[in-house]
């Protein structure tokens, strides 16, 4: 674009556009996101359990 | 592929590290859904089968010691059940799903195996997928790709032996299948034969306001068992919780890799690039030192987080642990880190050469 329009003067203040930045870091969050849901162990872990045969209350 | 927005100094481990404080979280996301609906789909298979409480009364094994067959890349490199037959181990031999073809292209049955990952299209080749086909293996280099049992490279031909030896022994061999099994893995278990034996994996605390798992268990009344995060904690739990074993040995528990192993042979090498990016491998794998062996290894957050899984349950454990991986980073306050020949001294004392069938 810079090649086709040229101006002839120069801008009191600095022209910016838009802001690119926050779509390209949620497509990284993104992209991040979905593969770590692909991560992750092959069952869940619960700690101080081993084995327990009922949950009735009067089996142990 | 997405590349980082902007240059970042790469730490190594520093993304593995946050991701194994959240693996609890990213499991559970992961398989949760899929595990509880597993459940519901094999529920008549459960209502007419047994449960690990029978387990108990079934003789499994001779003695008070067990040997886990599981499937790391130690298995490859020091070939464990060599030793075990010309010792004439007569113990309990305990294989993942992933070590059943390991034992039975060697000649031997294991007394029991375990099974409990809810997918369906690959934990079913451990027990021989019959509708694998050449597009499929096309489509998913998973097994190829590993440093695991090197018979996958060839995968078609690889599957039809797997089909086959589990079809001649599956009749023989007991399981303990976990209710999130896929419908495809108590599928071939059943068709095969086996002798299922079945169990619902802790999901969270059952004393919780709206457990699943306590929900499960109201549903199919199964007994629940610590999975402790994957297979082969799971058949040491049941060494020792279930058959009482009080001299648990493991081989092929690594929970790393090999330090010469190329990071694409790594099971979530795809991952890590989409988190991290080529350039930032290093941030995805935990370096560790093993003392005992004086060698580096390597590992990934959902294998840290095995281990650290692991030395949390160990203390108390039924059982005296004897790691004889004779590799990997499966080390610490609890475990007996010693040789698989040194275990057999102790209780395969006098070599037969031969293993009871």
């Amino acid at each position: 674009m810079p090649d086709f329009l040229k101006g002839n003067f120069r801008p009191a203040k600095p022209v910016t556009g838009p802001d690119t930045s926050a779509e390209e870091e949620d497509l990284e969050t993104r992209f991040e996101r979905e593969a770590v849901k692909r991560l992750g162990g092959s069952m869940a872990f619960v700690a101080k359990k081993k084995v327990t045969w009922s949950l009735d209350d009067n089996e142990s | 592929m997405p590349t980082p927005a902007t240059p970042r100094s790469t730490v190594q481990g520093e993304t593995a590290r946050r991701l194994v404080a959240d693996m609890e979280r990213i499991t559970m996301d992961r398989i949760g859904a899929h595990a509880v609906e597993n459940a519901g789909v094999n529920r008549d298979l459960i209502a007419s089968g047994k449960t690990i409480a029978d387990l108990r009364d079934a003789g499994i094994g001779g003695g008070d010691s067990a040997i886990i067959l599981a499937a790391g890349p130690s298995i490859k490199r020091h070939d464990p059940i060599r030793l075990i037959k010309e010792r004439g181990y007569d113990g309990t031999i305990i294989a993942t799903d992933s070590a059943i073809f390991y034992c039975l292209r060697n000649g031997v049955v294991p007394d029991l195996a375990v099974s409990l990952d809810p997918h369906g299209g690959r934990i079913v080749r451990w027990f021989g997928d019959p509708d694998l086909t050449f597009e499929r293996c096309a489509q998913d280099d998973y097994f190829r790709r590993q440093d695991m049992d090197d018979s996958f490279h060839n995968e078609i031909r690889s599957n039809e032996e797997v089909l086959r030896l589990i079809n001649a022994h599956g009749p023989q061999i007991k399981i303990a299948l976990a209710t999130s099994s896929s419908t495809q893995v108590a599928g071939r278990a059943h068709q095969s034969g086996m002798d299922i034996y079945w169990w619902n994996p802790f999901y969270d605390d059952p004393d919780r306001p709206e457990s699943i798992t306590r929900r499960l268990w109201e549903r199919n009344r199964v007994p629940l068992m610590n999975a402790g995060g994957n297979v082969g904690t799971a058949s040491w739990m049941i060494a020792h919780a279930v058959l009482g074993k009080k001299h648990v040995a493991l081989c092929g528990l690594d929970f790393s890799y090999y330090a010469d192993t190329p990071y694409q042979q790594t099971q979530y090498y795809k991952e890590a690039l989409e988190i991290v990016g080529a350039d930032n491998l290093e941030e995805m794998y935990i370096h560790i030192h093993n003392p005992h062996l004086d060698q580096g290894y390597y590992t990934d957050p959902a294998y840290m987080w095995y281990r650290e899984c692991f030395l949390s349950l160990v203390p108390d454990a039924d059982c005296t642990t004897y790691n004889c991986t004779e590799g990997g980073i499966l080390f610490g306050d609890g475990i007996v880190f010693t040789p698989l020949r040194a275990f057999l001294d102790k209780f395969a004392p006098e070599p037969t050469g031969t293993r009871r069938s």
